[in-house]
């Protein structure tokens, strides 16, 4: 089904925080003031690797206005932080490690007061070597960046025998494959306020994707009780994996508890670009081996991933990739090894695809060109060794049944650049090149085996006479309230108006997990399917009590509880009537794992949504721009909950996806960024991307599939790379192995060919 | 331990009093000659509908109307807003939704919602303009407005809805 306004009906529905989005009155967290606020702002390092000889910061302290200049020296807990490793300091004391490295921080009376405390600030560096790429930090004489030196995490994964399957092949393929530092580029930048109650608790207003995973991690920085910390960190304006990890939140906090004073602190962008994540850069090398007959038999992978100055989530991405580089392809002897390198570059770390983009990149590659030499068409090649419904997952652990990957396979079929592909365009530009390409993908969700991926979620009548679900979920802006109102309206047939949601504030709301790795949607659908079955057994007991209405006559629906009567429907109770008399017993709670593989891989997915995408591309010889002229994705992910969503993450996720591919690259030059705001650092604008571009969803699961909705936060943004990538091989003849797409490769340079050096670089 | 109190006056010293007209309403305040606007319309008079991003007038998420042009507040100094006529978001719609604001709404247009206000104001400035813009046009007019959440595609929906006599 292409999935659009029209084919969606009534479920494609006017979002709930719509309203205030598009008037402007949404208070943002950024947006909030408090009285008597101060600003925080924090001292950076300027160089990426350097002892630190002193500190000095009395001179800040003088400076009028100044209320605080805290250091190293006064966190009352631990001085680090990491979801994985807490291994970033919040403010360094003997050693920078990164050009983004905190110093210290400064609450003023002004913004303009605290900036110019932070140039009063004197730091004493002793500079040391820059290790600014993982080849430099590998070298045995490479100063140690960290206690166990500078491999954060290596993976091996193997099966079969890969000499001996490489014995069995007749042709192979050996390709390095290097993909950029694509940054977030949230909009809102990060910030936050942080306010201290008079009994000594810490509100904190700051945007994460997971505020009880924040909360921890805040008080074993402050050396406190988690209750003592309330987190509110809904709504956000955007995050994409960014704002997983903690990032003004240490500052703020420490400030505002030292101050007795709410502390607000905004990022400026370039700070954003300084201290916050990026998506690993890897360099991948794949040697995949096919016999006469075209079956894969064998796959050598080894990535080398650039981590930066800290772990956060380098070691999952790391796995993930693992796992990801064997794809859906059914190969029997495989050997996969990973290195996640600590560098002196920024901080790499959780974003959207979740170190499968670049791997699917580096995979898809790979089948386009053994076809080539095959000659036999791709995407035949990739039905030859597509995974079927019960085969294992990519690392021979058990899954869900999925023939998602054939359900994408053939999808792709639908879109008319399918048919488009097998004519010939002529142009009457010689110069303008035209080519079509495809890949697909398969991608896990939830956090994998070994990893503690708990879910939750609460429903209850509250003392208004609403339904009420609070989850411990964050809005983003994907989409979850919409989801939420949705699934509700579906379970209880009620109005939007009896309906309330909360979710984003650990005071309110229960421990469902993280708001990342796809799996807000099928938590909170499993979730509500739990809960259903007891709310209403509560609510018809107790309405049953109050008005003696049998309980096997009553149903919830618009404004209350109705009954059939005499083969009418009449409303029995009103919500609000039954708020009135007494909520206590009518809450329901539930918690449970996100569904996890049985078998021991660390990482492992269980739950997989598969895409497809085909793509059609113009390249431009005289100027090796590339322009996508349109683009369409298959994604096989069960039923859709919220079509606008569902659309809408597709549609983002492949335009990150297209600036992963033709623009974006958070540049570094000696540890230090030399893109550091939105005049260099160039994510797509309207002109960059197509106009056509559709999404069909696959919605049939396996018979007997009790899994429901897949994720599909994150499946949009990893499989356009390789399709452009065998769309621009289409048009120009030339393979392209680094991201994001240098220009210069594709351009013929007419007047060099004239003097005989026109060397197409690149080509093989 | 690095903390005092260290109070002083913060109130500003300006013999600048900015008069402009924001949102229908005339307003009068002292700020510094070279203060930004994107400041004293979030800061200094708390409208915080208008947004703040990259800064350099690349994002559009700042953007409001100065005398029905857009323009990037975030570029803009408070002396080059004397006696001019200021839209924000705010502004756009007073007692009920605005049309463009509807498409938004109804074709998905926004997703976190940050840069919603720029990309509203600056197709409010552009088909007040030209009230039969084409695509092409209002694709020109935004392409000063970054938006990283719905990859365009609800945008261009939005844009095909208006554009669609």
């Amino acid at each position: 089904m292409w999935l659009d306004r029209s084919s969606s009906g009534e479920k494609w529905k006017v979002r709930p925080d719509g309203e205030e989005k598009v008037t402007g009155k949404l208070r943002y967290l950024t947006d909030m003031t408090f009285p008597d606020m101060l600003y925080g702002r924090v001292l950076r390092s300027t160089v990426p690797h350097a002892r630190i000889l002193s500190i000095d910061t009395s001179v800040a302290l003088e400076y009028p206005g100044v209320i605080a200049v805290l250091t190293h020296r006064d966190i009352p807990g631990l001085n680090g932080f990491g979801i994985s490793i807490p291994d970033q300091p919040v403010f360094c004391d003997a050693l920078v490690r990164f050009e983004g490295d905190a110093i210290a921080a400064v609450a003023a009376m002004t913004e303009e007061i605290a900036e110019k405390a932070l140039s009063l600030i004197k730091v004493d560096y002793e500079p040391l070597q820059t290790l600014d790429t993982p080849e430099l930090a590998l070298q045995p004489t490479a100063p140690k960046l960290h206690k166990d030196g500078n491999i954060l995490h290596q993976t091996d994964y193997q099966r079969g025998d890969i000499n001996e399957g490489f014995k069995q092949c007749t042709y192979v393929i050996e390709e390095t494959y290097i993909t950029p530092r694509q940054m977030h580029t949230y909009l809102e930048t990060e910030g936050g306020i942080f306010v201290p109650s008079q009994e000594g608790r810490l509100t904190v207003y700051a945007p994460t994707q997971h505020g009880y995973k924040d909360r921890m991690q805040l008080a074993r920085i402050l050396a406190c009780e988690e209750e003592q910390i309330r987190v509110i960190s809904s709504p956000i304006g955007g995050s994409f994996g960014g704002k997983d990890e903690l990032n003004v939140q240490p500052y703020g906090a420490l400030l505002a508890l030292y101050c007795h004073q709410p502390v607000k602190m905004h990022y400026s962008r370039w700070e954003s670009v300084k201290a916050g994540l990026k998506r690993h850069p890897m360099e991948i090398t794949m040697k995949t081996g096919v016999n006469a007959d075209g079956e894969i038999i064998a796959h050598q992978v080894q990535i080398l991933s650039d981590t930066g100055a800290y772990s956060t989530l380098g070691g999952p991405v790391l796995n993930f990739a693992t796992e990801h580089a064997v794809g859906p392809y059914q190969i029997p002897h495989v050997d996969v090894k990973g290195k996640a390198v600590y560098t002196n570059n920024g901080i790499s770390g959780e974003f959207r695809g979740f170190g499968g983009n670049q791997v699917i990149f580096a995979l898809e590659g790979q089948l386009d060109r053994l076809a080539e030499k095959l000659k036999i068409d791709p995407w035949e090649l990739r039905k030859k060794n597509l995974r079927k419904l019960n085969d294992l997952g990519p690392m021979g652990q058990r899954v869900v049944p999925t023939n998602g990957p054939e359900q994408v396979w053939e999808a792709v079929k639908h879109s008319p650049l399918w048919e488009k592909k097998k004519t010939q365009s002529n142009f009457s530009k010689p110069w303008i090149k035209r080519g079509i390409g495809a890949a697909l993908a398969m991608h896990g969700s939830g956090l994998g085996y070994g990893i503690p991926d708990h879910a939750g979620g609460l429903i209850r009548l509250n003392k208004e006479g609403k339904i009420e679900v609070a989850f411990g979920h964050e809005e983003f802006g994907q989409g979850l309230l919409g989801t939420l109102e949705i699934l509700l309206q579906d379970h209880f047939c009620c109005d939007k108006d009896d309906l309330s949601i909360v979710i984003g504030d650990t005071d309110l709301v229960p421990p469902s997990g993280s708001s990342t790795a796809s799996r807000t949607t099928n938590v909170v659908w499993q979730a509500l399917n739990r809960l259903k079955g007891p709310f209403l057994e509560a609510l018809f007991t107790k309405v049953n009590e109050l008005t003696g209405c049998p309980v096997e006559t009553l149903k919830t629906g618009p404004g209350g509880i109705w009954a059939d009567v005499n083969e009418e429907e009449e409303l029995v109770i009103t919500y609000s009537e039954l708020g009135k008399n007494g909520v206590a017993e009518l809450e329901c709670s539930t918690d449970f794992h996100f569904p996890v593989t049985p078998d021991p891989f660390t990482g492992g997915h269980y739950l997989y949504t598969s895409t497809s995408v085909i793509a059609e591309v113009e390249v431009n010889l005289l100027t090796g721009t590339v322009k996508v002229i349109r683009m369409d994705h298959a994604v096989a992910a069960g039923p859709v909950i919220n079509p606008m969503g569902y659309v809408g993450q597709i549609e983002g996720g492949s335009v990150m996806a297209l600036g992963f591919t033709l623009s974006e690259d958070a540049m570094m030059n000696d540890g230090k960024y030399v893109t550091q705001n939105l005049d260099t650092y160039l994510v797509p604008t309207i002109f960059d991307v197509p106009e056509e571009q559709y999404v069909h969803a696959i919605e049939e699961l396996p018979d007997g599939d009790s899994f429901g909705p897949r994720g599909v936060g994150e499946v949009g943004s990893v499989a356009l790379a390789p399709a452009i990538v065998s769309a621009i091989k289409e048009a120009t003849g030339i393979w392209v192995t680094k991201l994001p797409v240098n220009r210069e490769l594709l351009q013929k340079t007419p007047f060099l060919t004239l003097w005989g050096e026109g060397v197409e670089e690149g080509t093989k | 331990m690095s903390q005092k109190g260290n109070r002083i006056r913060v109130e500003k010293e300006t013999e600048y009093l900015l008069s402009f007209e924001l949102n229908g309403e005339s307003v009068e305040i002292p700020v510094d000659p070279s203060r930004r606007l994107v400041d004293i319309i979030r800061t200094d008079l708390d409208l915080t509908g208008t947004k703040i991003s990259c800064e350099i007038g690349r994002c559009g998420a700042c953007m409001v109307l100065v005398n029905g042009k857009q323009q990037n507040s975030c570029l803009t100094m408070a002396y080059q807003c004397d006696g001019k006529k200021i839209q924000t978001i705010e502004g756009i719609s007073t007692d009920r939704i605005d049309p463009v604001q509807q498409a938004f709404l109804e074709e998905g247009g926004f997703q976190c919602g940050y840069c919603t206000p720029g990309m509203i104001v600056s197709l409010k400035a552009l088909l007040k303009e030209n009230p039969k813009a084409t695509m092409e046009d209002l694709k020109e007019g935004l392409s000063g407005n970054l938006c990283r959440c719905t990859g365009y595609g609800g945008i261009y929906r939005v844009l095909r809805r208006l554009t669609d006599k």
